[in-house]
């Protein structure tokens, strides 16, 4: 048992705990980050293996160590989920992702003001806790601007200082200069889904990619081998944490990595965080003192440490005197449309395998809903099933109806499809609602002892089945354009939490509705904070991780400016 | 043993040499009874009267011929037995997928029970239709017996596992001499792509087929 002082403390070296552990040592304060998992490098994805990366998820959490369980509703009892999706190492998410950064449109901010605006209060959900951001897209472009040129994101854009850009995403907010490298290569599939989305009146773009389409700040560009969303890169092309800010936290000499800590309390003194403690793997129980406490794990573990630390000041779990920890919280429900062609290959296997080139016709507001019985939307993008190209990941494709899953008449199939086939994907915003929420399972242990993190979540509500199933005959009319000879639907999950997982600790602007506020300052107490996805107050139909990168810029910068000078709260 | 085996192993003992650490080491045996795979598994198949690394010789006959209904092969078409998928499944439940050891006797058990009981054989002595009529029972979660596991999620399991053993890098046991990525057009772990090739709609045919093992006797 040890016990150490410094200035900050980061729980979690992912997508936004590595970033602000980078920006507070190059401004000199000592910054220790415990990270649950191992600290790899770039020879340990060395093998395009599909099955110990994608199919054994080498680089995601043992669910037998840290189950997360899942019930549908308060009267069930849930049960552990057989994966998980996020990252279970040094650089989180981000050294298996698929790379996707969107920028939030403006309007993704203000979605409860602009629907009551254009649509009236009751178009949204009477149980949705659907709210404004208590920030603007103007406040956090510099931010996303600072993590498209320091990480290295590659596209075209749309909307430069406002004047639109055909080529780019035209819905775009408008963004101050270009991105810093130019798009990835535009591959077989994504020339037939320009083609027929072009002829359908959208707006086809390549999807902005974290991911170099040239060499950029000594890191080589990306080669297409196709082993990308599930994989750590070999050759280092993809913009994670990893390769990127933690190299730059090393190198200032105020950073120190404790890998395999896994953090079981949040210690405070009435309305003060002292610092954490943590458990190592040979089981010693040990103690960080710090000024400042920052959380930027998974959202499970947000909310799940904020309730273990709970004190007789904060019964319901520290810094929650809101009663609003655990709840809102949203995922991307997944519709999926697989094509198939007889008159070409779409060689899908090749290049980077999640959303490869998209359109935004469809997403926010950016298309008229009246009339429609849903809210909000998607963008929907062409790519691999599962955003992974590789033929164990295209073994669980459900054939199209008629055909068997297995027998000689399966093997014609899969042998045929491989490299004819390319799959659409809607990533579908998710409203929230105050009771899709996380708490404590009383009946299931991790291997550390302590309750899993448990979800209760149920996306087929009428808003959201409305929302996916439009999305599906979009996508299914664009299918038929390309010209598709067969086009048929992915089944949809029996009610799951689907990709991407946002809220439980909102942000908000007002302390009795919201735990955190724009920087990620807990209402409660000043010195801690929690930066990541689990304060998204709304998901938006785009990949959360730039918006998470932006907000955790933003967040360092406030507190080397601001937070630093006179400690205190930040609003 | 083939060159792209002896070349992996020289690569193994490089590296455990190289590093001279005793957990290095010892990977070399686990990593040697791999790439030997190909050879027990010839053992195993339905005339063989060894064991496997996990199945006994009846679990191995019965695994093999249900592999093969849900793969099967045909002139041109590899199939299960073709990628040695068997081979594949047996490694990785004496490995990896331990923890599904009682699964996979519990599953296998009530397989043959309901075999006797329905068509008065083993699974592996039926003629095909009556394979595929069992298989089509498992899927269903319609055949009798089975308690945990159930037969839908037996079946679901035997099918995940004979995909990966067509699918999977050789180096894993199953997928032999790249049957299943022949099968598919698919060309493996290939480092690049050009641009000309991302933007074609023809089938890749620029250079072989590749896997770990010559992967590791490049970088070496």
């Amino acid at each position: 048992m040890a016990t150490t002082r410094t200035d900050v403390v980061i729980v979690g070296a992912g997508g936004a705990g590595g970033i602000i552990a980078a920006e507070l040592a190059k401004a000199g304060m000592q910054v220790v980050a415990l990270e649950r998992g191992p600290r790899l490098n770039t020879s340990d994805f060395a093998g395009q293996d599909e099955l110990r990366f994608f199919q054994r998820q080498d680089t995601r959490p043992d669910v037998k160590r840290q189950p997360v369980t899942w019930r549908r509703n308060a009267s069930e009892r849930a049960t552990p989920l057989g994966s998980l999706a996020y990252g279970n190492q040094a650089g989180g998410g981000t050294v298996h992702y698929g790379a996707v950064s969107w920028r939030m449109h403006e309007d993704d901010f203000q979605a409860r003001t602009n629907t009551i605006e254009r649509y009236g209060a009751d178009a949204i959900p009477s149980d949705s806790s659907l709210a404004d951001w208590p920030l603007r897209y103007a406040d956090l472009e510099p931010f996303y601007d600072q993590a498209e040129y320091e990480l290295g994101v590659s596209g075209k854009a749309g909307n430069l200082r406002g004047t639109r850009i055909d080529g780019g995403n035209v819905f775009e907010a408008p963004r101050e200069r270009e991105y810093p490298l130019p798009p990835l290569l535009v591959e077989q599939p994504s020339l037939v889904f320009d083609e027929a989305a072009r002829d359908m009146g959208y707006h086809p773009f390549s999807t902005p990619r974290a991911i170099l389409s040239q060499p950029y700040n000594g890191r080589a560009g990306c080669s297409y081998c196709g082993f990308c969303q599930g994989f750590g890169c070999h050759m280092g092309a993809k913009s994670s944490i990893l390769v990127t800010k933690l190299p730059e936290a090393d190198a200032t000499g105020n950073f120190e990595l404790v890998t395999g800590a896994m953090v079981h309390r949040v210690n405070s003194d009435g309305d003060r965080a002292t610092g954490v403690s943590y458990w190592l793997p040979d089981g010693s129980d040990n103690t960080v003192e710090a000024d400042l406490v920052i959380l930027a794990p998974f959202i499970y573990d947000n909310t799940r440490l904020l309730l273990l630390s709970q004190t007789p000041q904060f019964p319901n779990g520290l810094a929650n005197s809101s009663g609003h920890l655990g709840k809102h919280v949203m995922t991307h429900l997944m519709a999926r449309l697989l094509v198939k062609f007889d008159d070409r290959r779409m060689n899908a296997y090749m290049g980077p395998s999640a959303q490869k080139h998209s359109i935004d016709d469809f997403n926010a507001d950016n298309f008229d809903h009246s009339g429609h019985d849903f809210i909000r939307g998607s963008q929907i993008s062409i790519g691999t099933h599962n955003l992974q190209g590789g033929p164990i990941s295209v073994s669980t494709i459900n054939p199209p109806p008629g055909v068997p899953r297995w027998g000689a008449e399966y093997r014609d199939f899969i042998a045929d499809a491989f490299t004819r086939y390319a799959s659409m994907v809607a990533q579908t915003e998710n409203l929230a609602y105050a009771d899709q929420a996380i708490d404590l399972d009383p009946n299931v242990k991790d291997a550390w002892g302590l309750p899993a993190p448990r979800m209760t979540y149920d996306w087929r509500r009428p808003n959201e089945r409305a929302r996916v199933e439009f999305m599906l005959q979009r996508m299914e009319e664009i299918g038929e354009a390309m010209g598709a000879s067969q086009v048929w639907r992915a089944p949809l999950s029996p009610g799951r939490p689907g990709a991407h997982h946002e809220g439980g600790t909102r942000m908000g602007s007002d302390p009795a509705e919201s735990v955190v506020n724009r920087y990620g300052q807990t209402w409660d107490i000043s010195n801690l904070f929690v930066v990541g996805s689990s304060t998204f107050p709304t998901m938006s139909g785009f990949n959360p991780t730039l918006t998470i990168q932006a907000l955790a810029y933003m967040t360092a910068d406030a507190i080397v400016n601001r937070y630093r000078g006179s400690p205190g709260p930040l609003v | 043993m083939t060159k792209e085996k002896e070349t992996r192993r020289e690569f193994l003992k490089g590296a455990a040499a190289s590093a001279g650490a005793g957990a290095v080491a010892a990977l070399v045996p686990a990593a040697q009874a791999q790439t030997d795979s190909g050879d027990t598994a010839s053992e195993l198949r339905p005339t063989a009267e060894r064991h496997g690394a996990f199945f006994n010789r009846q679990q191995a006959l019965t695994v093999a011929a249900v592999a093969e209904r849900i793969m099967p092969g045909a002139p041109g078409k590899p199939g299960a037995t073709d990628a040695d998928v068997l081979n594949y499944i047996d490694l990785a439940l004496a490995g990896a997928y331990e923890d599904q050891q009682y699964f996979y006797r519990r599953g296998l058990d009530a397989l043959d029970a309901y075999c006797r009981a329905t068509h008065g054989a083993p699974f592996a002595s039926l003629d095909a239709d009556d394979q595929d009529a069992t298989v089509a029972a498992l899927e269903a979660d319609q055949a009798d017996g089975f308690d945990w596991p159930s037969a839908g999620a037996f079946f679901n399991t035997l099918r995940t596992h004979t995909m990966e053993g067509m699918f999977a890098d050789p180096v894993y046991g199953g997928n032999k001499n790249f049957a299943g990525w022949n099968l598919i057009g698919f060309p493996g772990a290939q480092f690049t792509y050009t641009p000309a090739e991302v933007t074609s709609a023809e089938p890749f045919d620029r250079a072989p087929t590749i896997g770990l093992q010559s992967q590791a006797t490049r970088r070496g």
